[in-house]
């Protein structure tokens, strides 16, 4: 059964125009995809078409279950007077009624996510107050909270200490453990020889396998073309960093 | 207590709440300087809508309409940076105004009230606006408060997680607009941000959350409101004045406290 079916996919920001094509993969369910590209290869693109914020100007899309990001989290106000678990009740917000409260068991939810990553302890901290891993461990709480079945990661690992880059990669396995598909935007090769599946996009889709077909020199070459630099004769991806105001 | 005096007071409370409660998002999403301009560019409005025979408040919002549409199409279309045309359009609406005025009022009589408010002369149905826009504060904080919430702390991801960014700042817009008309008839065009962005940014400066913040702006807004009132009844000063001072200083102390702990 299928997490994710993409079909000839094309979508831009005007029409006539598409930032990328020709997308056409089939995620397992409760597997993990890595998704390379150079800034401006369409992960972005690809990501916003599957939570349906971007039609698709061609091709089609089929999800098996509901959908929730975790963005990098940049664009967050720092600033903001809320709490850790504040974030993670925004998980909460789509399904709960613009007349209710927040229902009890989505508060216990809330906090069972939070104790899920590792930060139950800090659910009371202000969410600016965290550190880079803790930030992006309460959006996974958020996105559990969701309790999608889909799950797109936004360079999960960047910037992020040693004990949240363990606790997000446990939880993960966990989250395929129960038939959840991860999609995974990443720069890092090494990291994607880890997923079931790798994706490469440079505008189009250059390559879709397992790990060991797609992540080869010349596909390398093709995905990243300038941006890949090669030390020692292994390829090491020297892309700057991702920038989510960035449309593709 | 004199009755013009209860009356005031009343007002100002029911300004608190809707003060208060739409402040604090006035201040998290960094509108301040818009509702400043919001508040002026209800003066032309004012201006000729006594001499046009229209009620202050319709003329106000209309006022405040084209406001939002010169904005839309400065920013929008013309790519002018929002500040900037936030500021020419304060410019534009102040100037305006001032010149509708010189024919409209042949003594200039009324315009300082225009600017500044007249706590001491209320009518009932500025009561009637106020009371209306408190209720209806209340209402959108309980129904929008997790949308403005969600929206303001990372616009990106707020549909993401199924909520409707762009409907709920549209109607934070036209609860701002209307605030800013409630708050005219006491502090006038120049002076909307005493109620609504100076009590909201003290409680800044102490609330941990947002209810915390609400709760603080609201009292804030209150206290200020009825402490300046009754000083400017006893000093013989202009209430609305008085009362963006002593909020002034209440932000002050504040700052200063905090800054020391």
């Amino acid at each position: 059964m299928s997490g994710v079916v993409v079909q000839r996919l094309s979508a831009g920001y005007e029409p006539g125009r598409p930032v990328l094509t020709d997308v056409d993969f089939e995620a397992p369910r409760g597997g993990t995809v890595g998704v390379l590209g150079p800034n401006g290869g369409g992960k972005t693109t690809l990501f916003r078409v599957l939570l349906g914020e971007l039609r698709p100007e061609r091709g089609r899309v089929i999800l098996g279950g509901s959908v929730a990001s975790v963005p990098q989290g940049d664009h967050a106000r720092l600033d903001f007077p809320v709490s850790a678990l504040d974030v993670a009740l925004m998980g909460a917000y789509g399904r709960t009624p613009w007349w209710r409260r927040i229902a009890r068991a989505d508060r216990d939810a809330a906090r069972a996510a939070l104790d899920r990553v590792g930060l139950l302890e800090h659910a009371g901290d202000r969410y600016g107050e965290l550190s880079g891993g803790q930030r992006r461990r309460v959006l996974i709480a958020r996105a559990l909270v969701q309790d999608a079945q889909v799950l797109l990661l936004d360079e999960p690992f960047a910037g992020v200490d040693r004990a949240s880059e363990e606790r997000i990669l446990r939880v993960l396995d966990e989250l395929t453990g129960e038939g959840r598909t991860l999609l995974i935007s990443t720069h890092d090769v090494e990291q994607a020889r880890r997923f079931d599946r790798v994706l490469c996009l440079n505008r189009r889709q250059i390559a879709y396998g397992e790990p060991g077909d797609v992540l080869t020199a010349g596909c390398l070459q093709r995905t990243y073309g300038a941006e890949l630099l090669v030390v020692g004769g292994e390829q090491v991806v020297a892309a700057p960093h991702h920038d989510c105001g960035e449309h593709a | 207590m004199p009755e013009f005096l209860t009356r005031a007071l009343v007002e100002i409370l029911l300004l608190a709440v809707a003060g208060g409660l739409l402040g604090t998002w006035i201040v998290l999403r960094r509108l301040a300087f818009f509702t400043h301009a919001a508040g002026s560019a209800t003066f032309p409005g004012l201006v000729v809508a006594g001499p046009w025979g229209v009620p202050a408040q319709v003329a106000a919002l209309g006022s405040g309409l084209l406001y939002a549409v010169g904005l839309e199409r400065l920013v929008r279309r013309r790519g002018v940076e929002p500040d900037t045309a936030t500021g020419l359009l304060l410019v534009a609406a102040l100037a305006g105004g001032t010149i509708l005025a010189s024919d409209a009022y042949p003594a200039g009589v009324g315009v300082d009230r225009l600017l500044f408010g007249t706590l001491l002369g209320l009518q009932d149905s500025d009561l009637a606006v106020s009371a209306g826009v408190a209720v209806l504060a209340v209402a959108a904080t309980a129904a929008l408060g997790r949308t403005w919430l969600a929206t303001g702390f990372e616009p990106g991801s707020a549909s993401a997680l199924g909520v409707r960014a762009g409907a709920g700042d549209l109607l934070l817009l036209a609860g701002l607009a209307l605030a800013v008309v409630a708050a005219l008839p006491a502090v006038g065009a120049l002076l909307v941000g005493t109620m609504l962005v100076v009590p909201a940014a003290t409680a800044r400066l102490v609330a941990r959350s947002v209810p915390a913040l609400q709760a603080t702006a609201v009292g804030l807004a209150a206290a200020e409101g009825a402490g300046g009132l009754l000083l400017a009844y006893e000093l013989d000063l202009p209430p609305g004045p008085a009362i963006a001072l002593l909020g002034g200083i209440v932000f002050c102390v504040v700052a200063l406290a905090v800054r020391r702990r």
